[in-house]
């Protein structure tokens, strides 16, 4: 997918000089369908894009250090969702990734949820 | 994937890319498909959050357009500062891109030529062509009225000699 870095492609789906990987098109995309994003400058869409790269690598490297996969070299959903419970920079993806809960913790808290109630 | 809905919640960083990454990033490193599936959704919530706030300190600022400043500030503000000195780098080649671009075309353009100079110059080229144009058209014009003059005078002499023939006639029938 990369191209050589002669080819100056501001406009192409494949990021050609900008020592990027993930498409530059698609990132601008999915900021402008934020709500109120206003224009975006070329070279903060290439920040972005790059800060994007890091995120994913961080987050790969946290849930797989930190997670139960670790031993036997393999990653999981549960370690995605553990790493973004208990990493703080990570918790604005805990409504995306809701941590699977023990069955018995469910009920406990939600015993503890009506008593709040009866309390009131 | 391509999303024909054309739904804006649909728009993901397609999955090939993100395989790539993951396993560039963890070689070796067995990945489930699920796992896989969230993290490509999760590059999408990162954009919108960086998106957003950097937005709102675009918006702070009077801005109308979300500055490289604004993403490095958001970045910072949402703890992400530590991506900052790598997300500079590129930065950095974007500046020297944009400059070795500005160079080459100021060589194609200047050429040590002033722009007035450039549009006289232009100018003159188009005068001269019009002249050009105008020349060629009357010489056709010239050409024309010339062949015309020949047909004319070659037919008046048939005429001619056909009339003095026809005008003893005439002066019988009388």
């Amino acid at each position: 997918m990369k191209m050589s870095a002669n080819t100056a492609d501001q406009d192409n789906n494949v990021p050609a000089n900008k020592n990027v990987s993930l498409p530059v098109s698609r990132v601008r995309l999915i900021m402008k369908s934020s709500p109120d994003v206003s224009n975006i400058n070329q070279d903060a869409l290439f920040l972005t894009t790059r800060a994007t790269e890091l995120f994913v690598q961080f987050l790969a490297v946290s849930s797989f250090n930190n997670g139960a996969g670790k031993q036997s070299n393999t990653l999981a959903y549960s370690d995605l969702a553990s790493t973004a419970e208990e990493t703080d920079t990570f918790h604005f993806l805990t409504d995306i990734l809701p941590k699977k809960i023990l069955a018995g913790d469910y009920l406990k808290s939600l015993e503890q949820m009506q008593d709040d109630e009866a309390d009131n | 994937m391509a999303s024909s809905s054309g739904n804006d919640d649909d728009l993901t960083i397609p999955r090939a890319a993100i395989n790539k990454m993951i396993k560039e990033t963890l070689p070796n490193v067995r990945v489930a498909n699920d796992a896989r599936e969230l993290v490509v959704n999760c590059c999408t919530e990162f954009i919108h959050l960086v998106s957003s706030e950097a937005n709102e300190i675009c918006n702070k600022s009077e801005k109308k357009t979300i500055s490289p400043e604004h993403v490095i500030n958001a970045l910072e503000s949402l703890g992400f500062g530590s991506y900052i000195t790598e997300v500079k780098d590129v930065l950095q080649e974007c500046k020297s891109v944009a400059l070795k671009r500005r160079k080459a075309s100021s060589r194609l353009e200047n050429l040590g030529i002033p722009e007035e100079e450039l549009l006289r110059q232009q100018q003159e080229l188009f005068a001269k062509a019009r002249q050009q144009q105008a020349e060629l058209a009357q010489q056709e014009w010239l050409q024309m009225q010339h062949a015309a003059e020949q047909a004319h005078m070659a037919s008046a002499a048939a005429t001619q000699q056909a009339g003095s023939s026809q005008d003893e006639d005439d002066d019988d029938d009388i």
